[in-house]
């Protein structure tokens, strides 16, 4: 039994040792259970570790984890606690002293619970999940795990192309998981009931749930041009032969990397295609009203309310625009039923309203109504991003916000009206204009603008379209001053450029990427534009951008890639100060693979490494996309026109009203 | 902007402990949990003025990471009086399992803030051996120490910071030193000095566990215990 007991003087040692404690306000206790842990060394019950790969202070700001440790907890055949990444600091104190990785609630190590359990929201935290699998003491390889072992899952957006990570999770949950993850934990039950028996059948168990899949059942294979073949199933590449002996194979073929051109099953009952799993009715699914209240200030310490799932814009270079549909909307009323149980179990004096479009819920002005009603002579507050700016929402921001007008933020995503139709960004110049006019009337004077390089069919001219928007707003600024007879303040203008990631399930998906070179030219081309000193430059590393593309349409053969970074001492990749380009690229390099390998431009009739899980939407319908991107066609919003994209098979939402 | 009319307050002086998980945060992430735990509790807590009212609580003497402490005193301004009782039973009803507020008694809106009045604070001190040899920095006559101050370390003489060492037994002690906006020893200095001045084990140092157990106001020259 692994019960941690960290000393004094070990947690005075680290920085921030509110992170390593627990004790949280509404962090749930089942005492029967740590009973009979602390009595027995073990429980009938079955034991979860809800794992985030980052630091507390980011794990702790994540909706996901709030609302599926309360789904796990309202069972009361399961315990669920949760466990982050330990700071580099704390790292070290715990290979030092051979303390393994814990968890908050009974600083219990990972090893000993039944289900391990990552939620991973974006790619540069894979190092850190094989990081709380090496402290945990759990083995790294889904291969290497035995019946005494965890079984090691993960659910989250990165998981639609999980493929780089495969060979470390037992099962892999596509979707929404507040039904899937007590499907699971009900197979689970079982498993330990029956005195956890096989490994193998439990996974068998867990490919019948739907939207589950189980990398090992499946092996990808590739080729090169002469059609010589390879078979991946683990982290190692190597050729099974028909004697059942295995041998090492180079994964380079005659100096070329070769392709995926396949997926074969290993297990007959595995299924062929693995569809993501959807909340069809968001008002009637638990959704926490009395979340945990960190002690320990984190990164976005407020409460959440989410709005709805899903947008109904169809931006082509958003992946969340696709991977959530259908849009579904919680009813206003419902929603200020929770809002207000919120803001009064957590104590905090601010609700952030949760969504990818605010603007589009159509309940937005009796919800916010209902709610800033009831917060009245409360001291809370509502916070509300992306908002689409016009007179309800300047109105509103007027109400909600106690603090001095803070800034406005735009994403034109582009500086052309050609490249924002290319992108499908339905926004126009005129949109944008306007919207300030209205705001610089109101007092505003500060104004973010986010574009991003590197997107498809971009030229120079693109980029000059962004120092040339930005321009104008500044001078429509002292335009509107004029205008009113006012005396004009200073504008604060910053522009903000990420570089453009082709992502899987989105029309963008076969794009190549620019390379380093292009990048950095559109950077110094756009920065020697952007001179005037009402207008502030702010730009990403381009080395991070490179490397992310890698992950996210990366295939099977980044397993050992990312298991021999991690071993190297790679970690905490999404923190700028941690990340070593170059030592990854030497790795791709080692391993026969380079950056070219994924942010090449991938041909539209070739096996991408993710055709096997469906999101809904259809892959004919994203090269349709592709297409009208290229002719500079917009597609409507799908309560204007349905565009037929697929997500009609799961029946609600949108879907459904628009019909 | 318009001036506020200055609100009447009806002050709750409660006197609380910390030990355990809530040890380890600092005094600001210490201050947010009690407010968000009145506002749980439907507390008529009074909110500061300006662009961004906050809960007006004042604590006496921040507490540092990782000290516990047996009696810390809070000041807590109501708009209505609140009965002690019910304020007690309604805070701790909210508060996380490790912090707990002992007692707290009705006082008027004190003229001056509870801050500004501490002079001094017991610190007791549990670790290997100390007990034996602390009370011997008392016959020095300057204990010269470094601490970081603005980023900078500095040197300093402590001696009339430390006001008292009184041993328990051989593993701990009860330090008296002046605490407060304008004189303050931290015991983590302390101890720095002890290891300097009297060749005490830095490695028991470490593991030392440091509670504070009261805080003083001076009154006519003499130290009186606060609430």
């Amino acid at each position: 039994m692994g019960i941690v007991n960290i000393s004094h003087r070990d947690l005075m040692s680290v920085e921030s040792p509110g992170r390593y404690v627990g004790g949280e306000p509404n962090q749930c206790i089942k005492q029967e259970v740590i009973d009979s842990i602390v009595n027995t060394g073990s429980c009938k019950e079955v034991r979860t570790a809800f794992c985030f790969p980052d630091v507390y202070e980011i794990g702790m700001s994540n909706l996901a984890m709030q609302i599926l440790y309360n789904c796990l907890n309202s069972l009361d055949y399961v315990y669920c606690e949760r466990a982050f990444a330990p700071w580099l600091d704390m790292c070290n104190l715990m290979r030092e002293k051979n303390i393994p990785l814990y968890t908050l609630e009974t600083k219990s190590a990972l090893f000993d619970f039944d289900i391990v359990a990552f939620t991973l929201g974006y790619e540069m935290c894979y190092t850190n999940v094989l990081l709380m699998l090496d402290l945990g003491k759990i083995p790294l390889l889904s291969k290497d795990r035995t019946d005494k072992d965890p079984i090691v899952i993960c659910g989250g957006p990165v998981t639609y192309n999980i493929e780089p990570m495969c060979d470390f999770f037992d099962a892999v949950m596509m979707g929404e998981g507040e039904e899937s993850i007590l499907e699971v934990a009900e197979v689970i039950k079982k498993y330990k009931d029956s005195g956890k028996q096989s490994r193998k059948e439990v996974l068998k168990a867990l490919s019948k749930i739907e939207g589950v899949y189980i990398p090992s059942f499946y092996e990808a294979v590739f080729s090169d041009k002469e059609g010589e073949k390879t078979y991946y199933t683990e982290a190692y590449s190597r050729i099974k032969k028909e004697d059942g002996t295995v041998e090492e194979v180079p994964v380079t073929f005659k100096g070329v990397a070769p392709v995926q051109t396949g997926l074969r099953k290993l297990e007959p009952e595995a299924p062929d295609v693995i569809t993501k799993r959807i909340i069809k009715d968001l008002d009637n699914v638990l959704y926490p009203t009395d979340p945990i209240v960190p002690n320990n200030g984190i990164v976005h310490d407020r409460a959440y309310l989410e709005i709805f799932r899903g947008c109904i814009r169809g931006c082509r270079f958003c992946q969340a625009g696709f991977i959530y549909r259908p849009v579904r909307e919680k009813s206003p009323d419902t929603l200020c039923k929770q809002g207000i149980a919120i803001e009064h179990n957590t104590g905090y004096d601010e609700l952030g309203i949760l969504s990818l479009s605010s603007s589009d819920y159509t309940g937005l002005k009796e919800l916010t109504d209902g709610l800033l009603d009831a917060f009245e002579g409360r001291h809370s507050s509502l916070s509300l991003p992306s908002l689409r700016i016009d007179n309800f929402a300047l109105d509103l921001m007027e109400k909600v916000s106690s603090t001095r007008k803070s800034g406005l933020t735009f994403a034109p995503e582009a500086g052309t009206q050609r490249l924002r139709d290319v992108i499908n960004k339905g926004i126009t110049e005129e949109d944008i204009m306007a919207s300030l006019k209205l705001a610089f009337t109101g007092g505003w004077n500060t104004v973010k603008l986010y574009f991003m390089l590197g997107l498809p069919t971009e030229t120079m001219e693109d980029v000059e379209g962004i120092a040339l928007l930005a321009r104008k707003i500044e001078q429509l600024y002292f335009d509107t001053a004029r205008e009113l007879g006012i005396k004009a303040r200073k504008p604060e203008i910053t522009v903000s450029t990420s570089m453009y990631i082709p992502k899987p399930f989105t029309p963008f998906q076969w794009e190549r990427q620019n390379c380093k070179e292009e990048f950095l030219k559109k950077q110094s081309y756009l920065r020697s534009l952007l001179k005037s000193k009402n207008i502030k430059y702010n730009w990403h590393d381009v080395e991070s951008s490179l490397w992310e593309v890698v992950l996210a349409r990366g295939d099977r053969r980044l397993n050992k890639v990312l298991l021999e970074g991690y071993q190297s001492g790679l970690t905490y990749d999404a923190w700028d100060d941690q990340f070593k380009f170059d030592t990854w690229m030497s790795l791709l390099e080692k391993n026969g693979l380079s950056w070219e390998t994924y942010a090449r431009n991938y041909d539209t009739d070739e096996v991408l490494p993710w055709d096997h899980i469906s999101v809904g939407v259809r892959k004919d319908f994203l090269l349709s996309e592709k297409k009208k991107a290229y002719d500079e066609t917009v597609t409507p919003n799908c309560r204007v026109k349905c565009s037929g994209c697929g997500a009609t098979c799961f029946k609600v939402g949108e879907c459904v009203a628009s019909r | 902007m318009t001036m506020q009319k200055h609100q009447k307050q009806y002050v709750q002086r409660a006197v609380f402990t910390r030990k355990g998980a809530l040890s380890y945060i600092g005094h600001l992430d210490l201050m947010r949990t009690f407010e968000r735990a009145i506002r749980r509790a439907e507390l008529p807590i009074l909110y500061s003025q300006g662009y961004n009212p906050r809960p007006m609580m004042v604590f006496a003497l921040p507490l540092g990471v990782g000290i516990h402490t047996e009696g810390d005193v809070v000041d807590v301004p109501m708009s209505v009086p609140v009965d002690p009782d019910e304020f007690i039973s309604k805070v701790n009803a909210e508060l996380p399992v490790d912090l707990k507020i002992l007692s707290s008694i009705s006082i008027p809106e004190p003229k001056d803030s509870l801050m500004s009045i501490v002079a001094a604070a017991d610190y007791r001190i549990e670790a290997n051996g100390i007990g034996t040899v602390a009370s011997k920095i008392l016959d020095f006559e300057e204990v010269i120490t470094t601490k970081k101050s603005k980023g900078k370390i500095i040197t300093v003489d402590i001696r009339d910071l430390i006001l008292d060492v009184n041993t328990i037994d051989d593993d701990s002690i009860v330090l008296k030193v002046a605490a407060g906006s304008s004189k303050n020893l931290r015991p983590d200095v302390f101890m720095n000095a002890l290891c300097s001045s009297v060749n005490y084990d830095k490695e028991s140092a470490l593991d030392a566990t440091v509670t504070r157990t009261a805080l003083y106001c001076n009154c006519e020259g003499k130290l009186v215990g606060i609430a």
